[in-house]
């Protein structure tokens, strides 16, 4: 057949790699790959979503709490502006099978400006995190000096903090993790619905013990991170492929007859997406109910 | 016919290029995008773990042989026993069978010129390389000492040792694995040659299938777990380690809902092998093909849902228990389903006893007491006595150690002429086949006796009235490190000194039998079309065995 070695010099349809006998060939096995690739990526991410939902389901309550300090507008316009990059990438998709070059590159630039939008609103976030004493790893905080002339606040039962209020800096000299807020354990243990774990995973001594409560509200922001952190790592790659993509398509390369790439990248860049599709919901929005 | 036109190419006068001699610079190994020679470089990589995981395996024999422990310090005991287990287990099991022979082969058998993305390929070679590297400097910084199983806390809050560096190569080594299943899934769907149906494949690429499947949907969650113990170390904070509000069970399952499929990544392949090795060397085809076809896709299926039997005792809830039991014993079934098609194949088969065959029918005898001493353990009452016992030890040695490592030394002899185009000692083959089997079965059955009695598994000293059985074992395993050395001796002796063997010098009908040896870089000279059914031992595969056999005697030249 054609692409033997012993033949070598035989004409090869353009991006026909050596191994396939045709294009119907080596499409489908491109295909294939990419689809056995995001099975694996699901399970990936499946190990960090068990983790999620086996420790939610022991610590609704501190769950809610930590949720409620995540901005659900900064979350649902990332939504939003994922799913118009997926609409530009399936556009991408639509115009290389139409060959039409210039508007193949007009979407892979619109596709990279709402990825770098979600990264940047990501930043915002982060950054926020940093200054609220949010981060789960100890000196990776805003350092705040203790103001040694302010009024010294009489310490409130951590029950009775106003979960509502807008989060306020503390002084942190070392750059901790700082939470003070147990009112939704408070306001579980008098409706009755704590659950087991949490019946003795936020007291000690028959005090609600805000120590303990911090801890679990750290397991959430630890989850946070690493979730939404590899998210954006898969998101900067996706940029890394977009790049590519941009300048391959910009030289003219795809069109009806070969866009195997674009759509491959495509694929990729609608998991991220999707994947973003759960995290939002799980992350800023499972529990609000119970702060409004 | 076509194929004899390629069984005759062997004979021609001019030497033709083969997949060895096109192209000898370093670069051109380097760089290579073909299949063959990959495995190639798998296989001295491996070969290499496999050594010096042996060499621990000899240390810890070493250490046991007197009831004190005198050899070694217990802390040094601890990170012998744990780096065998790494090395062998990620760098040696999981890639061998898969990553050589079935990299070499697969393509091959299934009439394809190289798999269909060899640059994922060569990727998953270097990621290999990468994360073995890594995980050697941790090593030779100065070990871990945690067990191979990583298990939280001993991984988190009291090790001291280099969890992080082994880690990170144990992830980048997931990577390649989870690349060569992807890559083998999507070259058996589209890459078979015209004719070569999904019930004409040799059962060996069935197996791969099934592993693939183990290895593309169970390794990314050890990956996850293991990236989420490294982070745990690092930021102090996690899910894991109970000091910090983390739960250990919680590890235990996401640990093993990998490493209990590993498990199936190491034998379903060994299985594979030993179908082939079985159905050809008794010239028989294969008794119910489709049942063992479908009996590997069964135990991958199965291989997801028995992970909870390796937490009988940690604290899992005790129903989970039951149904993780339960489910233990459904996956005897597929395993049973080979081994008696396996028997069947052999009755009344014209059963040649050379050295592939020797490995084969050892596996099948060491693999049924593997499996069967499986059973005790999956039983949840009978296993609170045997966890954490050299009951438990000898029971997955029997299985990776006589069921993987007896199976992949008979591939590798049974496709060694078709890799090198040259033949070994007939003499030494099977003596060091039998030397493995006298010296396996020496080294691990006392172990059996020794876990039933109650001795504890990662102990550095045992009571003395246990000293017999352990020199019986240390005796054994003397037997069998030689019975493994021999191999690497009269194997690299046949490159320079070996008969040349021939296209086809066990006479069989798999397609890899239809190309010259070494096979040509592009693997068949023409595109082969498979007009015969597997393992057809009959007059109309194509292929004249009598013809060949008497020009085969007829003096060459």
């Amino acid at each position: 057949m054609s692409a033997h070695a012993s033949d070598k010099f035989v004409y090869h349809e353009p991006g026909l790699q050596h191994q396939f006998e045709d294009m119907k060939q080596q499409e489908e096995s491109v295909s294939i790959g990419m689809w056995l690739f995001l099975a694996q990526e699901i399970m990936f991410f499946g190990g960090l979503f068990t983790a999620y939902l086996v420790y939610r389901s022991r610590y609704p309550m501190a769950f809610a709490a930590a949720s409620n300090h995540l901005d659900a507008f900064w979350g649902g316009l990332n939504t939003l502006v994922l799913i118009v990059s997926s609409l530009t990438m399936a556009l991408t998709v639509y115009y290389a099978q139409k060959s039409n070059r210039n508007m193949q590159v007009i979407m892979i630039i619109l596709t990279m400006i709402f990825g770098a939008v979600f990264l940047g609103v990501k930043g915002i976030e982060y950054t926020d995190k940093y200054h609220h004493g949010l981060v789960p790893m100890a000196g990776l905080n805003q350092r705040v000096k203790a103001d040694k002339n302010a009024h010294h606040e009489t310490e409130k039962p951590c029950w009775e903090v106003d979960r509502n209020a807008p989060p306020a800096v503390h002084p942190n000299p070392r750059g901790e993790f700082l939470w003070t807020d147990c009112s939704l354990a408070k306001l579980a243990q008098d409706e009755n619905i704590l659950t087991p774990s949490e019946r003795f995973g936020y007291y000690s001594g028959g005090q609600i013990d805000i120590e303990k409560f911090k801890g679990i509200v750290r397991i959430f922001y630890y989850l946070y991170f690493v979730m939404t952190g590899l998210h954006a790592l898969h998101m900067i790659i996706g940029l890394g492929l977009m790049t590519w993509l941009l300048w391959t398509a910009w030289k003219g390369n795809y069109n009806s007859e070969y866009y195997m790439p674009v759509e491959m990248s495509g694929l990729y860049w609608h998991f991220v997406d999707i994947v973003w599709i759960f995290l939002f919901p799980l992350l800023y929005l499972l529990g609000r109910h119970f702060n409004h | 016919m076509q194929s004899a036109d390629v069984i005759g190419s062997g004979f021609s006068e001019t030497p033709k290029l083969n997949y060895l001699t096109n192209g000898t610079t370093l670069k051109s190994w380097l760089l290579t995008k073909d299949h063959k020679r990959i495995a190639i470089m798998y296989l001295i990589s491996v070969s290499v773990f496999f050594l010096m995981g042996g060499i621990y395996a000899a240390t810890i024999r070493l250490e046991l042989l007197t009831p004190a422990s005198d050899l070694l310090e217990t802390g040094t005991y601890n990170k012998v026993f744990t780096q065998h287990g790494i090395l062998m287990i990620f760098f040696f099991l999981i890639p061998s069978i898969p990553a050589v022979l079935g990299n070499f082969l697969l393509p091959i058998m299934i009439g394809a010129k190289d798999l269909a993305l060899p640059r994922i390929n060569l990727l998953s070679l270097y990621l290999y390389w990468l994360g073995g590297a890594i995980a050697l400097y941790g090593l030779m910084q100065g070990g871990v000492d945690t067990g191979w199983t990583f298990y939280t806390p001993y991984s988190t809050t009291f090790s001291n040792s280099y969890v992080l560096a082994v880690g990170v190569g144990i992830f980048i080594n997931g990577f390649s694995s989870i690349l060569t299943g992807l890559n083998f899934i999507v070259t058996i769907h589209t890459m078979r040659a015209p004719g070569m149906t999904w019930f004409r494949l040799p059962l060996f690429v069935w197996a791969m299938y099934a592993v693939s499947l183990v290895m593309i949907l169970g390794t990314p969650v050890v990956a996850i777990t293991v990236l989420l113990v490294a982070i745990e170390r690092v930021a102090r904070v996690g899910i894991f380690d109970p000091a910090i509000g983390g739960d250990p069970i919680l590890f235990q399952h996401m640990f093993w809902f990998y490493s209990h499929p590993a498990v199936y990544i190491m034998v379903l392949p060994g299985m594979g092998v030993v179908s082939e090795l079985i159905s050809n060397f008794s010239r028989k085809k294969i008794f119910g093909y489709e049942f063992i076809a479908f009996s590997s896709i069964a135990i991958a299926v199965f291989g997801f849902l028995v992970w909870g039997h390796h937490m009988f005792v940690s604290g899992q809830s005790i129903y989970a228990s039951m149904v993780f039991s339960f489910l233990t014993m459904v996956v005897a079934i597929p395993s049973a389903i080979k081994m008696f098609n396996w028997t069947a194949t052999l009755y009344k088969g014209s059963i040649d006893f050379s050295t592939p065959m020797l490995y084969g029918l050892g596996f099948m005898g060491l693999f049924l007491i593997g499996g069967l001493t499986g059973l005790y353990l999956g039983a949840i009452g009978l296993t609170v006595h045997l966890t954490d016992t050299y009951y438990v030890v000898s029971h997955f040695h029997y299985v990776m150690v006589g069921g993987q490592v007896v199976a992949y030394l008979g591939g590798l002899h049974y496709w060694w002429p078709k890799m090198t185009g040259k033949m070994y000692s007939e003499f030494w083959g099977k003596t060091s086949a039998m030397l493995v089997f006298v010296g396996f079965n020496l080294t691990f059955f006392p172990q059996l006796i020794l876990g039933y009695m109650g001795m504890p598994r990662r102990y550095a000293a045992y009571p003395p009235e246990m000293q017999v059985l352990n020199i019986f074992s240390t005796a054994g395993a003397s037997v069998l490190g030689i019975g493994m050395l021999m191999p690497v001796v009269y194997l690299l002796h046949s490159l320079v000194y070996g008969k040349p063997a021939g296209d086809n010098p066990w006479r069989l009908p798999g397609l890899e039998w239809r190309t010259s040896s070494p096979p040509p870089t592009e693997n068949f000279e023409k595109m082969p079309v498979v007009t015969w059914e597997a393992y057809e031992f009959g007059e109309d595969n194509g292929l004249d065995l009598e013809e060949d056999r008497r020009r085969d005697l007829a003096p060459v030249g």
